[in-house]
């Protein structure tokens, strides 16, 4: 009991007909729009590409970093109030090794959003 | 040169047109040929000026929302003491405070930074050439007497632009921790010796001047101009935002760091290495929150726009490129 084509396939053919198709027939504002609406259905297929595994591992790793489980807004919320709350020349090394958690989190979020921006 | 599309999207050309043609002496007649941009802030028209039998390229630039008056005054009379200091800006023809409205000189050239890059692909010492020009201009532009510039708004206290940076995070209604880092670090890290303030273009960048074979034929966009740190306007053109892809090339995707060094220190610029790398990471952590702004404003309901909610999605390149700036 499952729609065929799944997410990925029909965001991808969307994708491929604005730009091989409507792209050309358009000018000025227009054009910029469908450019943009192209990449982003491209950026939506490889998120439904990755699932929920990436966030999923953030969010442990975060629940670890804080001591506390959440959802990941919540700890996210958290994560933020945790670094005002702290001198900014704090000596604990809080803030670089939130750095590193929050580094592996964007190269993740990259992969799906600019492919290659990383690297 | 900049897009010429279809015909000026105007509800009532002929009305502009005639608004147009008042603000100039003599019996102008004006024909609006093409639309340059359509900016959230400003749109941009391309016009003919028919007069005495003789046609004039010019263009007009209309605030979308009448500015401040204050803030047309403001940037028509840098641009005339940007001209006197030999700074190549467009001639002002004609200004109309009350209407947002600029009118001045065409110049051929090109904006659009991707069509830049490819010139730049396509002629080997146009890259170099552009940097050098870069360097100058911005010198030039840092030498402009302030004396009659009191009443811009000063941004070159560092202390103060991070509180403003904290303020702007604070005003997102989503919490963004790699930008609280970025708070942060601003202030962890004072500016050892801060420069006299200047005048800063506030938006010198590939994309805002125009550019020829012959490297760059004027600077535009003068609306972010206020008084600062030099070392401000230099870390914006080199943030890998606007190398379009060339991140090797620092300078906007056509030049060596080294060069545009040379070429400001050539033309009387002081270099401070460690303020331009504070303001790289306050001008990345500021563009950061702008495009998580744009992207609030549409989920807000405020604007309705794609493009807007897409800057969402560019807001983590940014994060990328401020984790990496701050390594210390």
């Amino acid at each position: 009991m499952l729609d065929r084509p799944d997410a990925a396939t029909l965001l991808k053919a969307m994708a491929a007909t604005l730009s091989d198709e409507v792209l050309p027939e358009t000018s000025g504002g227009t054009r910029h729009a469908v450019r943009v609406i192209a990449n982003l259905c491209r950026i939506l297929e490889r998120e439904f590409e990755a699932g929920p595994a990436g966030p999923e591992r953030t969010r442990q790793a975060l629940a670890e970093l804080l001591g506390q489980d959440g959802t990941l807004p919540e700890l996210i919320s958290e994560l933020d109030r945790s670094l005002c709350e702290r001198e900014i020349r704090d000596d604990t090394g809080f803030d670089s090794k939130v750095r590193k958690l929050i580094l592996a989190d964007v190269e993740r979020r990259l992969a799906i959003d600019r492919p290659g921006y990383s690297s | 040169m900049k897009d010429h599309t279809d015909a000026a999207d105007e509800t009532d050309t002929s009305a502009l047109s005639a608004r147009l043609a008042a603000m100039l002496p003599g019996n102008a007649e004006i024909r609006i040929t093409g639309v340059a941009s359509l900016g959230a802030q400003r749109r941009t028209l391309f016009l003919d000026i028919l007069r005495d039998g003789a046609t004039t390229q010019a263009v007009a630039q209309i605030a979308s929302q009448v500015l401040d008056p204050a803030d047309i005054e403001k940037e028509a009379r840098l641009l005339r003491a940007a001209a006197k200091a030999g700074v190549a800006v467009p001639h002002l023809l004609a200004v109309d405070a009350k209407a947002g409205t600029i009118i001045s000189e065409h110049i051929a050239g090109e904006s659009i930074p991707r069509r830049i890059l490819r010139l730049v692909d396509a002629q080997a010492d146009l890259g170099s050439k552009l940097t050098s020009d870069c360097g100058r201009l911005l010198a030039m532009i840092h030498q402009i007497p302030t004396e009659e510039f009191h009443d811009l708004e000063n941004l070159g206290n560092a202390k103060r632009y991070a509180e403003e940076m904290e303020e702007l995070l604070e005003s997102l209604t989503a919490p963004h921790p790699t930008f609280r880092l970025g708070v942060r670090w601003l202030g962890r890290h004072e500016l050892d010796a801060p420069a006299a303030s200047v005048v800063v273009h506030g938006d010198f960048r590939i994309g805002n001047f125009l550019a020829s074979d012959e490297g760059i034929r004027a600077v535009l966009d003068w609306e972010l101009v206020h008084l600062g740190d030099p070392m401000e306007d230099l870390a914006w053109l080199c943030l890998r935002t606007w190398r379009f892809g060339a991140d090797d090339l620092v300078v906007g995707g056509f030049g060596q760091l080294e060069a545009l060094r040379t070429a400001y220190e050539k033309a009387g610029g002081t270099w401070r290495a460690k303020a331009f790398d504070w303001w790289t990471v306050a001008r990345t952590l500021w563009w950061g929150l702008g495009l998580a702004r744009q992207a609030q404003a549409h989920m807000q309901g405020e604007v309705n726009s794609i493009v807007l909610a897409a800057s969402g999605r560019r807001v983590v390149e940014l994060e990328y490129d401020l984790l990496r700036l701050m390594q210390d």
